[in-house]
């Protein structure tokens, strides 16, 4: 048994390593007795028989009867204080000790995981922000789609109403330009030197073209726009797509009186895979350009082959362009200010994404006065055949005989008499519905169709003739260039995909491709 | 003079020492310092000393402390109006309470307001007012509707 005294001694010990403070209230709030450490605490002015409610805040609606713990209590001294409630039936005892380590420990874990916690809420509220961007930037890009592909059909829509007139235009001016010559050998003496006819047709001619490419330009920079070219690489013989476009600018380059010279250095009948529709467009383009910035001098044309690779370089002894211009002469729409040339502003954006499509890159390089050139490289991996490739003269002109299905009656004539001029036997029909019944009546080497047809298009009678099992081979002769029209076409099992306007030539060509 | 005990409850970091601290000292700070077991401050309004305790908040580690609702006359529940979370939060605080010391008047400070973010479902606004609660959408920053809403709870509890 420990003895009283000694008993009393530890708890004064205890009270006092503590820094125990204490004060006793009776059931009616009144103090009946305090330590003398409450002023560490702030509770310094607490007298025996004061009311304990007008001293000390945290005993405003206290109960004495009940035993309390109030931990981590701010004391008016700053310091924290956990305060205990220890009923007795007489008395209220209030113990109170200091917490301030247990308040520094605490502060410290708890302000810590408050502030994670905001941390995750913050992140959480960003995540949010970022999805609900994400999807406003999800439905505007395919607002942004749509008003392409709205764009895109609005160029096709108007390219196809413009080529179907311009088909008529350039047909009929060419038979009017043939009877006039035939007129003219027959009847020299009569026609005056001074009848203009022959230049106001070239005009016409001139104009006509000219009005085609600023169409074909206006729907391959839409479809650039919305990604919808393909390149189609095929099996090409290079060297004959460079004496091609060699052939065609060759006239204009006569007229300005410019020197186009041409330095192509492949091998002969060497065969590549490349997009030959498309590189041709892109040579015609920078060579046009060339000839027609160029008004002394000469354009040349230098072609190689290395590793696979198809290096093109033209270089122009023309006007040139200033530093500043270099920049822009890449953008849509953008044209010279002061060079006088009539243009779109397009063919070079469009080249230059169809290059990059091709898997090259336009590098131009250029100074005031002193000329430009242009080059660029592309894969043209080489393949070896043994067979020579068709041309022309395989195929067998005579005797044909084939079914043209063309709603337009001004196109379906002018088809007709440029065929007919050929000695090609030409069955014309007005729509798909008659079409297929030509074909049961009578038997023919091929059939042109036009797409658009009213009873029956020209898609209905392609899965009608496929569905009746007629092979009769089907060349599609529409004014639509959208890929995916053609494709359709194709997959209906057309066997050529011919775009409005078409020349007698590329007629023959393609029948003689697919009947052989 | 009458002397009343309230006390500040809600989530933490909802703005229970701003608030107070604005109403009883008319001071503001953007620094967030958490507090830690409970502060005790004192204010009057007309005939009436009221005793605060802003009492620490509920967090992920720790409940609210109901001891120190013990002798509460009155609460002001504060949620953080750009916080969702701490705004539902007060039903389960307001359990808290009830289990403890039964129902007492009560007003609501759905603070920041001042916050751009700030936004309040109608629905847990048509459930506070169902209870009886006088709401307010109270900004420490600014002070908007502090006092008023202090009144409002010393008129609730003299009533």
């Amino acid at each position: 048994m420990v003895d009283l005294t000694v008993q009393q001694k530890i708890n004064e010990q205890l009270f006092e390593k503590l820094e125990l403070a204490y004060f006793c209230v009776d059931h009616s709030m009144i103090i009946k007795d305090i330590s003398d450490n409450l002023g560490d605490y702030g509770y310094g002015a607490l007298k025996v028989g004061d009311n304990i409610e007008d001293c000390v805040d945290f005993m405003v609606g206290m109960d004495t009867k009940i035993e309390l713990d109030l931990p981590l209590v701010a004391s008016p001294s700053g310091t924290p204080i956990s305060v205990s409630l220890l009923p007795s039936d007489n008395q209220l005892t209030v113990l109170i000790a200091n917490a301030s380590i247990q308040a520094d420990q605490r502060q410290l874990l708890q302000q810590k995981a408050n502030e994670n916690e905001l941390l995750v809420h913050q992140q959480k509220k960003l995540m949010a922000q970022l999805e609900q961007a994400s999807l406003e930037l999800e439905y505007k890009n395919k607002q942004l789609e749509e008003a392409s592909r709205l764009q895109t059909s609005f160029l096709s829509g108007v390219s196809h109403e413009f080529r179907t007139p311009l088909t008529s235009i350039i047909g009929y001016t060419n038979l009017v330009k043939q009877d006039l010559q035939k007129v003219s050998q027959e009847l020299v003496p009569r026609i005056s030197r001074s009848d203009n006819s022959p230049h106001y047709l070239r005009a016409v001619q001139r104009s006509s073209k000219h009005l085609l490419s600023l169409v074909e330009n206006l729907l391959d920079h839409g479809k650039l726009d919305s990604n919808e070219i393909v390149i189609r690489p095929k099996t090409t013989n290079i060297a004959e797509l460079f004496e091609d476009v060699e052939l065609l600018l060759q006239p204009l380059s006569n007229t300005k009186r410019i020197e186009l010279v041409t330095d192509i250095k492949l091998p002969d009948n060497a065969l590549a895979v490349l997009d030959d529709s498309r590189l041709r467009q892109c040579l015609i383009n920078l060579v046009g350009n060339a000839v027609k910035f160029t008004d002394v001098g000469s354009v040349t044309l230098t072609v190689s082959l290395s590793d696979d690779m198809l290096v093109v370089k033209v270089v122009d002894t023309g006007l040139g362009i200033s530093k500043a211009d270099l920049e822009k002469i890449r953008l849509p729409f953008w044209q010279g200010a002061d060079t006088g040339k009539a243009g779109t502003g397009l063919g070079l954006t469009i080249t230059e994404r169809l290059i990059e499509l091709m898997g090259g890159e336009l590098v131009i390089e250029s100074e005031l006065g002193r000329g430009t050139t242009v080059e660029f490289e592309l894969p043209a991996p080489l393949v070896y055949r043994d067979e020579p490739a068709n041309s022309l003269d395989d195929i067998p002109v005579q005797p044909l005989k084939i079914l043209l299905a063309e709603d337009d009656s001004d196109i379906a004539d002018l088809v007709c008499l440029m065929l007919g001029e050929r000695g090609i036997d030409v069955q014309c029909v007005e729509n798909g519905a008659l079409a297929i019944e030509a074909v049961v009546q009578g038997t023919f080497d091929l059939i042109l169709m036009d797409i658009h047809m009213p009873i029956m298009s020209g898609y209905d009678a392609l899965a009608e003739l496929r569905a009746r099992g007629d092979n009769t081979p089907v060349v599609v002769m529409s004014a639509s260039a959208v890929d995916a029209d053609k494709a359709k076409a194709i997959d209906l099992g057309c066997r050529g995909y011919l775009v409005k306007p078409v020349d007698v030539d590329d007629i023959i060509g393609m029948a003689g491709q697919v009947i052989s | 003079m009458q002397k009343k005990k309230i006390c500040m409850v809600g989530d933490f970091s909802v703005g229970k020492t701003s608030l107070t601290q604005k109403f009883v000292n008319n001071v503001f700070s953007d620094k967030y310092l958490t507090t830690i077991g409970v502060k005790i401050d004192t204010a009057e309004i007309d005939e009436t000393k009221l005793i605060i305790w802003d009492v620490a908040g509920r967090d992920s580690l720790s409940p609210i402390n109901a001891s120190y609702l013990v002798g509460a006359t009155g609460v002001v529940l504060v949620c953080d109006g750009a916080r969702s979370s701490t705004v539902s939060d007060l039903l389960d605080i307001w359990k808290t309470v009830t289990d403890r010391i039964g129902e007492v008047p009560a007003v609501v400070a759905l603070n920041k307001a001042d916050l751009p973010e700030w936004n309040i479902d109608v629905s847990m606004y048509t459930a506070f007012e169902q209870r009886g609660w006088d709401v307010f959408a109270t900004s420490a920053k600014e002070g908007d509707n502090v006092n008023k809403m202090f009144e409002k709870l010393v008129e609730k509890l003299s009533s």
